[in-house]
């Protein structure tokens, strides 16, 4: 029998149900099954289901639902969630233009890992990213999947700004930024898709489970794609 | 309906309403009038829903012109608003003329002021809600020449309104903020809850509407500060490695990877929006149960307000 899932309170409305402490694909489909089975409950007193790597938050109404009520609910969606399917993922492939002005710290993650900027390059836009969760702030997709071959420690000095759609990696993950934001993150390239929109709903086309591919385009190719939202991608 | 022209913006002034809720999975925070109570009453004093939109002021120097007879009402910190030089009573409905001009001079007490007029504030729509969040690209602080517009206006008079004094909230920051250990209060040594919940704490002039970092006696981890990036709730207190707390308010990022040794109790959030950088704070461990009885008293008393006011919603 395991130890996991594991509740506890974060605050006095929310709660977080822990999964195995690892980044870990199979527990990350466990935490997307029970977002999805608490979703399709829709349950009153339930506000925000935030899936994570290996944790789910469930905000709640503490004076709509009593504690130990929500404490049984928790755990019959828990049951309930092993036997639920999950959707297929959808694949966005966003168009990206690799090294030069556009990638900044390309030259110097080929040398960390002892690859040419070409196969740099080929590994980083062969890689299907998966979409682990969406958080910190504006949109960010956590993505894994990053090959080995491609770890490079993050920036000693962060920069004070990157521009949005700043492809990019650090410590065995990658990212690419939806705002200009300051980030230690090694750039090597950047996409012109439009990530993050908060005019419209919903203001990022990603959900957790999706994948991802950053294919390298020409300049030429990449540009056009200014404004267009990664729906558009799919 | 014109309301006003903005003659000075002041340090940090916004429209804000009671947020956006349910975006959160999408990287975006709720966002909203920090000192929510204060926001609902000025409303309630103009007979608009609490929900309606009101500029939050910070500190002094907004300087406004009132383009039209409006009907407004000021709540929250003692920011010393005058009209036309005369000072202007805070927690009551007041009418003002076109051409005065409605002026926040000094600070007396807390930080954030709320100014409501009858109608609302007009402002853009971001995920249903029109509080400004300039991180995320929803609108900005106010700028000198803006021209504030009323978003519903309606010629139906409002009783002038004003809230028992009895009603009014203390500012006082020298009661502890309550807290909920956790959710990872097994990733710090006896010793460094013990730092947390007997020290001082100092709010850092590093503090906004994303976050207060505070400065004081650094708390010891067990095992490291980092976790793997998980979702934040509203008022989660992270402590990095460098030992001082960061306590997480209505702009922070909705996920992060340090260690949270404890939660604001939700009650606890409006005082803490009055509490300026350069003041000191200190902690209080309670249980769960007496947070949410806390909050149960909480919203029995915003009832008996509304109450008191008519107002709606």
């Amino acid at each position: 029998m395991s130890d996991w899932p594991q509740i506890r309170p974060s605050g006095d409305s929310a709660v977080l149900v822990e999964f195995e402490d690892r980044i870990d694909p199979e527990i990350s489909r466990k935490v997307r099954a029970l977002a999805l089975t608490i979703e399709s409950e829709s349950s009153q007193e339930i506000q925000e289901v935030l899936p994570a790597y290996r944790t789910l938050m469930v905000t709640y109404d503490p004076l709509a639902i009593e504690y130990r009520k929500l404490m049984e609910k928790i755990h019959h969606w828990i049951e309930k969630a092993g036997s639920i399917a999950l959707p297929p993922p959808r694949l966005f492939r966003l168009p990206t233009v690799y090294g030069g002005v556009y990638g900044p710290d390309l030259v110097r993650v080929a040398e960390i890992v002892r690859l040419s900027q070409e196969e740099v390059i080929r590994t980083f836009s062969a890689t299907h990213f998966m979409v682990y969760f969406i958080g910190f702030i504006c949109g960010l997709a956590y993505l894994g999947g990053l090959p080995p071959a491609l770890r490079v420690p993050r920036l000693a000095t962060p920069r004070t700004l990157v521009p949005a759609g700043s492809v990019g990696l650090a410590g065995g993950q990658a990212n690419a930024v939806t705002t200009d934001q300051p980030s230690g993150f090694n750039y090597i390239g950047r996409t012109f898709v439009n990530l993050y929109d908060p005019r419209i709903f919903p203001p990022i086309s990603f959900v957790s489970g999706d994948e991802i591919v950053f294919v390298a385009v020409p300049e030429e190719e990449a540009v056009p794609a200014r404004g267009r939202k990664a729906a558009d991608f799919l | 309906m014109r309301a006003f022209e903005v003659v000075h913006p002041g340090i940090q002034t916004t429209i804000q309403d009671l947020g956006r809720t349910g975006f959160m999975k999408y990287g975006t925070p709720a966002s909203g009038a920090a000192d929510r109570f204060s926001a609902r009453v000025a409303n309630w004093l103009v007979g608009n829903p609490a929900g309606a939109a009101v500029l939050e002021i910070t500190l002094f120097r907004l300087d406004l012109l009132a383009r039209n007879d409006l009907v407004i009402a000021i709540t929250g910190g003692d920011l010393l608003p005058t009209v036309s030089g005369n000072s202007l009573p805070m927690w009551q409905t007041a009418s003002i003329q076109k051409g005065e001009r409605v002026l926040f001079r000094a600070r007396r007490r807390g930080l954030r002021a709320y100014l409501a007029v009858k109608g609302g504030f007009q402002g853009p729509l971001f995920l249903g809600s029109r509080s400004v969040f300039v991180r995320g690209l929803m609108g900005d602080c106010l700028r000198a020449g803006d021209l504030l517009e009323v978003e519903n206006p309606r010629e139906i008079s409002v009783p002038l309104r004003s809230l028992p004094p009895e009603m009014i909230p203390s500012i006082s920051a020298s009661d502890p903020l309550r807290v909920i250990l956790g959710p990872q209060e097994d990733r710090f040594t006896p010793r460094g809850i013990d730092t947390f919940l007997s020290s001082e704490y100092r709010v850092s002039s590093q503090s906004d509407r994303m976050g207060y970092r505070l400065e004081g006696p650094r708390i010891e981890h067990w095992r490291g500060a980092d976790i793997i990036s998980e979702p934040l709730a509203r008022g989660a207190i992270q402590v990095p490695g460098d030992g001082l707390p960061i306590l997480l308010l209505w702009d922070a990022q909705v996920s992060g990877g340090y260690t949270k040794i404890a939660n604001l109790i939700s009650a606890d959030l409006d005082r803490l929006a009055q509490v300026m950088p350069g003041e000191s704070l200190r902690f209080k461990a309670v249980t769960l149960e007496e947070a949410h009885q806390i909050l149960r008293k909480e919203k029995s008393y915003w009832e008996s307000v509304r109450q008191a006011l008519g107002g709606q919603g």
